[in-house]
Formats: structure tokens, sequence, C-alpha cells
């Protein structure tokens, strides 16, 4: 058909990156009292574990409880550490299942899918943006139990340079810079969990079944890596470095961890990306 | 309107890292093309290494046949546990991680990375230190010379570790370990070279021992030496009967630059209790100085029985009851007392502890015996303790004579 | 520009979910300009059809062509240029109303970020809801709601507005503002494609129709020519009753009566025959007409005819 050279004309204006839609859909996601309430319960594991402290502090170090949770008396500093190995395993997943999962579900459910694509979006041009806002809920919800614990902690407890593993000492800078480097493994941690929880999100219109399947699925990995007749299977979970942070604690710091952590999420998000993407580009939006 | 090719990425994906994962592997286990050496050569080679920096990983595992400790000593995430018992079975048990980091033969630190948690063992010219980080406890040693610290650290370490000398607990450097091992040659070991293999991405020479003794449990002993250094990259142990290797010790990664000299320098944390572990001039002084204050039953030698890997060692009676062991009635309570419990102990820890100990002991005629893939230990009924790469059988019938 | 004539072409279009046709071999051809009534009763597969159109759902066979690219292979470029309200409006509900319209703006990749204000405003007050601009959307009301989908259809100047029931849930005055509103485009020049199950409501704004039932297309043209598929009527109020009937069967009609003594209607059934020839023959023999009305209503029996179904009239 010769008017096929005409389709090509409407170029208003530039910006096919998506960066527009990356801010908009960022924006749509802070706005939301459920965003705001996830990272506030996130913001209070620090805070009652730093309270709880305080309170009971009677010197008595008993050697039980969480990791680093004996240090915060000698070092508000450490609240951020003991927080961050509470909610790891159980708070983060939550969350980031309950973002992951709404992704796209959540516009389905409400009806906004249709719009956004016959806008139109693109549909591989939304699932990256919408990776990418959970991914940047999954830096944030990280940053808020870091950030939080280290200012209740320099409240409550006296502060000064920071004992790593090694036995080394660091100085506040040098370990605001390991909070931070922290913060980004945890976050690249729960990338494969995104990237499954997008996925599930594709499958389904009701956004809390998709979240609850995300979250349901970060418990049983976590309870197969604890089953040691498992553990041929144990290197290809995607919870098996979820604690592996602490190898930023050494010094000189290793980045074993960082590196198979990495490579593994990798992985989750190209099988699942691609999963996602088959669903998704293939999909009849009919809700 | 058939739109099934978009489902194509997310068929290939799975199947590129699958088969990406098995070239890996393939890579890993192609045997490299080296210039042939003689037993004699490549030890000589080893020799020359010694002087050698490098920093890497050392994966360490053991497949000692014992219950796995892993999951009741450190629950993840969890209790900190630094019983030196229970610490113990962990590590022989368990899988381990070390990053090492060596410079010549007078500069090392040593970290054993557990989750959460780390020990170190840092060695420079003047000090030795052991540090963990879950006691926050550090032990130091003024080095007045090398080889006496070395010596007084190996015996805080085993201290530390364990009650039971003949178990490896701590993973040391490979150039240690291959040390140690080729230092027990004699005419009862065959030595040879047993062809090449990668370690950790190099090329290495396999040195291989073989027990040319039928009563040991010790199956072989292989050494990866590196082709290049001499620095032995992996040593690795077989068991008698068991397919897989009973105690492995290897790099998965290593780097021949000389690591920041900073890394060989401590400073023990300002909340950490240190405890200065004396000089071997001081401790012979204070030995001299107080010998009523000694233990009777003590310094009693122990006896050796036999020779070459079948050696059995006896410790005469008493010393079970001095370690805390009273298994004679063969009762489990006694167990608690090898965990030297301490206040404020989780008595779940302690009784999953003793309750795999006395999983792992079996009682036999005349005591109660604990039988790993390669080595044995008999408490008798009178006290005494028999150890040895022996079987348990063998540890019975020397205890009788 | 002899391919450019159809803002929307299908051809043998078809979307089977498992063995159920709901769209079955619809050809469609909506003509630049018009205003086009795509009308059918709830569940006859329309909102299937626009779906298909727009490339929300894949066809099961068949082609479609939007503007001037093949749907959905062109989506990217031809999207941009149409602007569409399915199924009624789909909200934020914890966006103010502004907020909504910049979210979908901003889905676009060629609208400029620099007039996206302004945009989303104009598209606000066209659609009348500027004063409730920054009210949370889940305090809009339903009529509220659907002025914004609308409005969401106006971001951009758009070459195709489709439109799916766009007087769903709206008052008589919003109707009446939409009618306008659509009136006011198609002055513009844009091609308007409204789906409704209101037969009136397409009678008073479309030059064009498309009927569908059961998934079927089953008549498609313009409104004359729909009409004169049916016959039209009339209906006479007059004193003279008597004289009114033998007029009537003079000019071959067969008149009808009511049981009241001054109406009598008759369909137009003889050809060529028009109403105002009919008001000059009664008005020659010297009836005394009170009252003459020429309905069109018989697009609705064409309908009824064609669907097997009854249409709401009423607004």
């Amino acid at each position: 058909m010769p008017a096929e050279s005409a389709v090509a004309s409407p170029s208003r204006a530039g910006g096919g990156l998506g960066l527009t839609l990356l801010v908009s859909e960022i924006t749509v996601l802070f706005r939301r009292l459920r965003t705001w309430a996830m990272i506030g319960a996130l913001a209070l594991i620090p805070i009652l574990i730093a309270v709880v402290v305080r309170v009971s502090s009677d010197g008595s170090a008993s050697g039980r409880g969480p990791a680093f949770l004996n240090s915060i008396t000698q070092n508000g500093l450490f609240v951020s550490l003991t927080a961050l190995t509470v909610a790891i395993p159980l708070f983060l997943p939550l969350t980031i299942g309950v973002v992951a999962g709404d992704t796209i579900a959540g516009e389905a459910n409400l009806g906004t899918l249709r719009y956004l694509l016959v806008a139109p979006a693109g549909r591989v041009r939304l699932l990256l943006v919408k990776y990418a806002g959970a991914a940047l809920f999954c830096f944030v919800a990280t940053l808020t139990v870091v950030v939080t614990g280290a200012i209740i902690g320099a409240l409550l407890f006296p502060v000064g340079p920071v004992t790593l593993l090694s036995g080394d000492t660091v100085g506040i800078p040098g370990y605001f810079v390991r909070l931070l480097l922290l913060a980004l493994y945890v976050t690249v941690s729960l990338m494969g969990l995104s990237a499954i929880g997008l996925f599930i999100s594709t499958l389904t219109t009701i956004p809390v079944g998709a979240m609850a399947a995300t979250a349901a699925l970060a418990a049983v990995a976590q309870i197969l890596g604890a089953l040691p007749q498992l553990e041929w299977l144990h290197p290809w979970l995607f919870t098996n470095y979820w604690l592996g942070f602490a190898d930023l604690l050494r010094e000189p710091i290793v980045w074993n961890s960082f590196a198979d952590n990495a490579l593994l999420q990798l992985g989750y998000i190209a099988v699942f990306g691609t999963l996602a993407y088959g669903r998704f580009s293939t999909k009849d939006i009919l809700s | 309107m058939n739109k099934n090719w978009r489902w194509l990425p997310a068929g290939i994906v799975p199947v590129v890292i699958v088969a990406a994962a098995v070239s890996g592997s393939a890579v890993a286990e192609a045997q490299p093309q080296l210039p042939a050496k003689t037993a004699q050569e490549l030890l000589e080679f080893v020799a020359t290494g010694a002087d050698d920096a490098y920093s890497g990983t050392v994966e360490q595992s053991s497949n000692l046949g014992l219950p796995d400790m892993a999951g009741v000593a450190t629950p993840p995430g969890g209790t900190s546990s630094s019983d030196p018992t229970s610490a113990a079975l962990e590590l022989l048990t368990g899988e381990h991680t070390a990053q090492i980091y060596v410079d010549g033969t007078d500069r090392a630190r040593v970290q054993v990375l557990d989750q959460l948690a780390e020990r170190d063992v840092v060695i420079n010219e003047n000090d030795a230190w052991y540090y963990d980080s879950r006691s926050n406890e550090a032990t130091h040693a003024v080095l007045p010379d090398k080889d006496a610290t070395r010596a007084q650290l190996e015996a805080k370490l085993q201290q530390k570790a364990a009650e039971y000398p003949e178990l490896q607990n701590v993973p040391r450097t490979p150039a240690e370990l291959a040390q140690t091992f080729l230092a027990t040659i004699d005419p009862s070991t065959e030595v040879t070279v047993d062809g090449t293999s990668r370690v950790a991405g190099r090329s290495a020479y396999q040195l291989l021992l073989t027990p040319e003794d039928s009563a040991t449990l010790i199956g072989s002993i292989a050494v990866s030496v590196d082709s290049e250094t001499g620095v032995p990259l992996s040593v690795s142990i077989e068991a008698k009967g068991q397919e897989e290797a009973a105690f492995t010790a290897g790099f998965s990664a290593v780097d021949f630059t000389t690591p920041d000299p900073a890394i060989f320098q401590f400073t023990p944390p300002a909340d950490a209790t240190v405890t200065e572990a004396p000089t071997a001039d001081e401790a012979r002084a204070k030995l001299e100085a107080t010998p009523e204050a000694m233990p009777a039953e003590a310094p009693e030698k122990p006896d050796i029985i036999g020779e070459g890997w079948s050696t059995i060692v006896e410790l005469p009676a008493g010393s079970a009851a001095g370690l805390g062991l009273n298994l004679g009635s063969g009762e489990a309570a006694g167990m608690g007392e090898i965990m030297e419990i301490k206040p404020g102990m989780d008595p779940e820890d302690v009784a999953g502890a003793g309750a795999l100990l006395e999983q792992a002991l079996t009682e036999v005629d005349g005591g109660r015996a604990l039988q790993t893939s390669l080595v044995s230990v008999l408490v008798t009924d009178d006290g005494r303790i028999l150890a040895g790469a022996v079987g348990v059988d063998q540890l019975v019938a020397a205890s009788q004579q | 520009m002899s391919v450019g004539d159809y803002a929307i072409e299908t051809h043998g279009l078809t979307k089977a979910f498992g063995r159920q046709k709901a769209v079955d071999d619809v050809d469609l051809a909506v003509p630049r300009g018009t205003v086009f009534g795509f009308l059918g009763p709830n569940g006859s597969g329309k909102t299937t059809t626009i779906r298909m159109l727009l490339g929300l759902a894949a066809a099961s066979s068949g082609e479609i062509r939007l503007l001037d690219g093949g749907m959905p292979k062109h989506a990217r470029t031809v999207l941009p240029r149409v602007g569409a309200l399915v199924e009624g409006p789909a909200i934020y509900p914890f966006l103010s109303g502004r907020a909504n319209l910049q979210r979908f703006d901003a889905a676009d990749r060629h609208t400029s970020p620099a007039t996206r204000n302004a945009r989303v405003d104009a598209a606000l007050e066209r659609v009348g809801l500027s004063h409730a601009a920054t009210k949370r959307a889940h305090a809009y009301s339903l009529g509220m709601k659907q002025r914004l989908g609308i409005a969401n259809a106006l971001l951009a100047p758009r070459d195709l507005l489709i439109l799916d029931e766009p007087t769903n849930g709206l008052d008589p005055q919003g109707t009446r503002e939409v009618r306008h509103l659509i009136k006011s485009l198609s002055d513009d020049g844009t091609t308007i494609f409204v789906s409704s199950h209101l037969l009136a409501e397409v009678e008073q704004m479309c030059s064009m129709i498309a009927v569908m039932s059961a998934g079927r297309l089953v008549a498609q043209g313009t409104l004359d020519e729909l009409r004169s598929g049916g016959t039209a009527r009339v209906r006479v109020t007059t004193p003279d009753f008597a004289d009114a009937h033998r007029v009537l069967s003079g000019l071959g009609l067969t008149p009808e009566l009511h049981g009241r003594d001054d109406v009598i209607t008759a369909e137009l059934s003889v050809q060529g025959l028009l109403p105002e020839s009919v008001n000059a023959a009664l008005v020659r023999a010297d009836v005394r007409v009170r009252g003459f009305e020429a309905s069109g209503a018989s697009l609705e029996d064409r309908f009824v005819a064609l669907t097997g179904e009854g249409f709401d009239v009423a607004g």
C-alpha cells in the first residue's frame, strides 16, 4: 500500500527514551499513600530496635538476638545493620512484593493500563519503566532502613568509629560509604525478586494475588535455602546471597558476594524479564 | 497474527544460562598442557614458592561423615555462638570460605568469612592477632621470633577451636597445608605427579600422595601446585571407601600481586576484649615459678602406638576428665560439660550441640568412639583417649593391649 | 489521496475467545471527517472491536488500518494521533484530575513535556472540569470521571477520536455538552467514531452509522441510506378526519387509525413520496391540519429488524 510512507510522519517531540514516562511512574508511585505507609513501616524497624535496646539496656550482652544487636549500645551506627538483618528476610521482600506485584496487575485492575497503552506507552517501554520504578523502590526502601537506623542510633546511643567484622575500624565517613554500598547490595539482591513480581503481575488483573504470590515465593526460596538436603539448589536461589552483604563490612571489602549476587540476579532478571515480555507483549488487555 | 515468537526470548535465555554454566565448568575442567616434572622437581618448585606474595579466596569443605552442625550452631542471621566446641564442629562439618593475604613468609592474614561474622588471623613481623567478631575478642601475641610465635598461635588456635588436635579446624593457606602434608612424607608414602589441572583459572601440577599403609583411613592426598609460582593452590584428601573427598581446601580465586601492606596491620577495636598471650619466655618462666600449681595428671606424655599413616596417639587416663569429658558412664548428661556452658548461652544451642555430639558417638567395646571418614577417636571407659587416622576397631584393639 | 479516504478500515476482522466469536468478519469503513456512529446492543462486540482497533487486543484474523497505518504494527506512529475513550474512563483514584491527565500524557512519547501543563488545562477546560482539576479523582462523580476520560482523549491534537459510549453517566446537560463538543471537533476536521447503544444519540450526532449485532456488522452507511431501507411515517392531527383519510388513501397510502377521531397516521410506502408532498395535498383538499409530523422513527423499526432487539430510545 502506497500510504506506508506517511506513517512515519508524526514526530511531534523527541524523547523516545521513556524518561518522561519514568518520571511519571516514579511520581505516581511516590504519591501513593500505600508507598509511604510501607516506607514508614520499614523506618519503624530500626526505630523499634533502637528504642527497645535503649529501654532495656542493662549492659549485659547476652549473645542472643540478631547480628550486631550487642554492638548497638557501644555504637548507635550499628542500628542500621541490625535493622537490615531483620528487614532482609521478611519486611523488604514483603514491600517489594507489593510494589512489583502491583506493576502491571495494578494498572490493569484500575483500567488505566489500556489508556497507557493507547497513549501509546509501548508495551516493552512500559514494562521497562515499571521495572525501573520497582528497582528504585527497592533502593529507597533499603536506604530508609539504613538512614533511619543511623539517625535513631545517633540520637539514642554514642556514635564513633565503627568496628568492621575483620576487627579493623573505619571512621564515620568511611562507614557511610559502606552503608551506601550496603544499600546498593541489598537493592541488587532484590532485583531478581522484582523481576519475578513483574512477571507474575503480567499474569493477572488482581494485584493482591500477584503481591501475595511474589512475597510467598521469597519465603519459599528462603525455606529451601535453609534445607541442607537441597544444597545443590542453593546457588540457584535468588535469596542465596541476601545476607552476604556482610562482605562489605570486611576490610578489605570482599567483592565476591557482590559479583556472584549481581550475576545471579542478572540471571533472574533475564529469565523473568523475557517471560514478562513474552506474556505482556502477547496479552489481550481486556480490563 | 501469530505473535508466539515473542515468547522466544523466554525460551532461549534459560538455555543460554544453562549452557554458560555448563561450558564454564567445562573450561575449568580442561587439563592444561605443561612441561613434565618429576615429583622431586615439583617439591622443590613448591619450596621456592614460599616467599611469594599473593592473595585470594579459599574455599574449604569437609565431608567427614559427621552430622551437619551448620544449621544448629549458627542459625541464619541469628545467634552467634562463640562456644569453641560447637564452633569446631561447625567448622568440621560445613563449608567455609576464607580470604587469604600472604606477603612472603612473615606477613599473612586469614579471614574466615562467616555469615555476618568473621574470624581473623593477622601475622606481621612483630605481632600475631586472632580476632573473633562474634565474641568481639582479640588475642595478641608479640613475636620474638617467627617460628615460636607461629607455634604459639597454632596452640592458641587449637585451644580456641576444639579439643580434637588431630582434626584440621581453621583453614590455613594452601601453602601451609601442603607443607604440613609434605613434611609427613616418609617411605610409607608414594609421591607422584598426577597430571595437570586448572585451579582458580590457573594451570597447576597435581601432586599425589598415596599411603602404602592399608590400615589408614586416608586414601590419598592431592595437592595442586601453581605451574608458574609453585604456590600450592588446592589440597584435597580422599578417604577410603568414600566417593566424595573428605576434605578439600583450595583457591577459587587467586591474585599474585603484593597485597596492600595495611592489610597486615591490626589494631583491635576499642571495645574488644584483648587477651595478651604470654611469650614463649614468659610462659616458661611462669611454669618454673609455680610448679605446684600445675595439675598433677596433665604433664603426662601421650603414648604413640604404631608409625606412619596408622599412628595412634593415646592420652593417658584422666585426660578425658581434664577435658570435661565424662563419657565412661555413657550418659549424655556429661556431654554438656564439653561445651563450656557459659551464662547467657542459648540452652537450645547447648542441647542441640550436645545431642549432635551424642549422635556422633557410638558405643563400642570398652568405651565410646567417634568415627569420621578420616580419623577416629576412642574414649575408653577408664578415661583414656585414643585417636588416629585408622578405623575404630584398630583403636579398640590398641586400647586393649 | 485515494488511500487516505478512510480513517478506519477493517477487513474480515474477527476475534474468537475459544470457540465463541465475539467479533465475526467485520468490514468497517469510516470515511475521514465524518462523525461515525457505531451502534449495537450491549454485548454485540462493539468494545471488542474498538480494543482491536487500538491494538489492546490481537485480532484472531483480519486486517485493520487506522489513519495511515496498519494496526497493531504501526501503533507507535498511529496511536499518538488517535484519542480514545474505551469502555468508560479509568483513573488513578489517589491522583487529582490534572495529575491523572499528566500521567496519561507522559505515556505518549511524542508529546512535549514543555506544553504538557497547558494542554492538560485546555483539555480540562474543554470538558468543563477546570474547577475540579486539583481534586482527588476518587471524589469525582460518575459524570466527572466520564468528562475526565474524554479530556484524556483530547490531550493532543487528534486526527481520529474513538469514543466508546461517551455520554455514559452524564446528565442531560452533560450529554448536550458532549454532543456540542463532538460537533465542534468534527468541524475542526477530526474524524469521530462514536460507539453507543443509544439510537437517539447516534441519530443526533452522526452522519454515518454502522450497526453491530451478535458480533456481526449488519448494516453500514449514511443515515439517509439506512432510513431509505425502511419507511418514514406521517402523523396528521386534524378535525377533518374523514377528509384526511380520503386524501391519504388517494395518495396510495394506507391510513391507520388510533381510536381517536383527530389523529391519523400512515407509512410513506409510496416510492418517492415525501412528507411535504403529503402535507401539500392535505392543504389543497382544504383539510384543516392542526398538527403534521413526519417521523424518521422508522429508523428504529429498521434497527429492530436488523438486530432483533429494541433500542433504548430515550436518552
